[in-house]
């Protein structure tokens, strides 16, 4: 048994040469490859991701700025929004006011031709009961009366139609 | 039945008397199984690193990848930096060679070679030359000795630290080998003495003997479950080991 812990440095100079070999041969043929093609995946992914973040970083932009320009359209928008009711309104007092008057003076100008219609009519209807009422008279007096005379006699005809 | 000689018979090394020219060759059962694993080890990743059109050629070389960044990011670059990668490739081996000749020691008729003080001491003599170098590499050699003398120490301590740090970092050279040596040879004394058992109560009794059976063959099968978790973890430790010292001379205190 006390050859378990006897070093067999025949073994150990062979062990030392077999695994360094073994190290050089499989960095030669299997690690050096590995490694390398690990490392450039990496290094794929590592750039895939950085450019996948630029693109969200200048997506992320894009959007703020296209936000910044929506919220500039939508306060020119309500802006011209309060503009354009704004001169509605201007328009609707101006139309209103300017139909007000066209209105009083169109009233006005019925109110002048009613006027001038009553008294032609009033006039008409004078000289029709003058007529009528000199007729009448010269029917019941029998004679012919004087334009002074008919005059005063419509004058009180009339005045007493206006008593009736 | 001398059982210390039916022990030293399943765990010693066998010289195969190879002699040339008069020169003893240390051909032995545990170099040849050294060699076989070597070239079994270089066959397979040879062929494993090939470009494969095959799903299953694929998820080997894919295997080897998770392989290659659990000792890169698990071991290497924790303890060493940067400066650990161009040193990747030995621990890769390192670990894939003591795990292999760990694991060819629980195949029946073969025998496990870091069992052996020689092949343990020698894979630390490899270990601690990368330590050595390591610390040469990036620190020079004035820069190497001055490692040896934690910073703050003062003058007159200086012949007392130093010498004791020099032994420190060789009896951590040493105990990686006697670690990995004793681990697998106490695992395979213990299995072999529990099937020994069945035989030296079989000697006593046949009845005995036949009783003794089950319980030694239940402890046989845990102790081999905890041999294959021991051959992991020995692997394991070892190549840990080399990295983190490995990384205190580059980053010294």
């Amino acid at each position: 048994m006390e050859d378990l812990l006897k070093p067999d440095y025949g073994v150990l100079a062979l062990t030392v040469c077999n695994f360094l070999l073994l190290v050089y041969l499989l960095k030669k043929f299997a690690w050096g490859p590995i490694i390398e093609a690990l490392e450039k995946r990496e290094t794929q992914i590592a750039a895939d991701k950085q450019t996948a973040a630029d693109a969200r970083q200048s997506a992320e932009q894009l959007k703020q700025e296209l936000d910044a320009r929506l919220a500039q359209i939508s306060d020119e928008a309500a802006k011209k929004m309060a503009q354009a009711v704004k001169l509605g309104e201007a328009q609707r007092d101006h139309l209103l006011a300017q139909a007000k008057v066209q209105a009083e003076k169109l009233i006005e100008q019925a109110k002048v031709q009613i006027e001038a219609e009553k008294n032609k009519a009033l006039s008409d209807v004078r000289g029709e009961i003058a007529s009528i009422s000199l007729l009448a008279a010269s029917r019941v007096v029998g004679r012919q009366v004087t334009d002074n005379a008919a005059d005063q006699i419509v004058a009180q005809v009339l005045e007493e139609v206006k008593g009736k | 039945m001398d059982v210390a000689e039916t022990i030293s018979h399943h765990i010693l090394d066998h010289d195969w008397g190879v002699v040339f020219n008069g020169f003893r060759l240390p051909v032995t059962t545990h170099s040849v199984t050294i060699f076989t694993v070597s070239i079994l080890l270089i066959l397979t990743l040879a062929w494993a690193t090939r470009k494969h059109t095959s799903r299953a050629g694929r998820l080997v070389t894919t295997l080897l990848e998770e392989y290659v960044s659990f000792i890169r990011d698990g071991m290497v670059l924790p303890n060493m930096g940067q400066e650990g990668r161009g040193m990747l490739p030995y621990f890769c081996t390192l670990f894939l060679f003591i795990l292999s000749v760990n694991l060819v020691g629980m195949i029946p008729e073969m025998k496990t070679a870091t069992s052996n003080i020689s092949v343990t001491a020698a894979l630390a003599l490899c270990s601690g030359a990368l330590i050595v170098f390591s610390g040469l590499k990036y620190h020079g050699f004035i820069g190497f000795l001055k490692g040896f003398v934690p910073s703050g120490t003062p003058k007159w301590l200086v012949p007392l630290i130093f010498p004791l740090e020099v032994v420190s970092l060789i009896i951590k050279v040493c105990v990686l080998a006697i670690r990995l040596f004793a681990n697998m040879l106490s695992g395979h004394m213990v299995l072999i003495c529990l099937l020994l058992i069945i035989f030296i109560v079989g000697g006593m009794s046949k009845a005995a003997g036949v009783g003794a059976l089950l319980p030694a063959m239940v402890l046989e099968i845990f102790m081999t479950c905890l041999e294959l978790l021991v051959a992991f973890l020995q692997a394991y430790v070892f190549t840990l080991l080399t990295a983190i010292f490995a990384g205190s001379v580059i980053h010294t205190h």
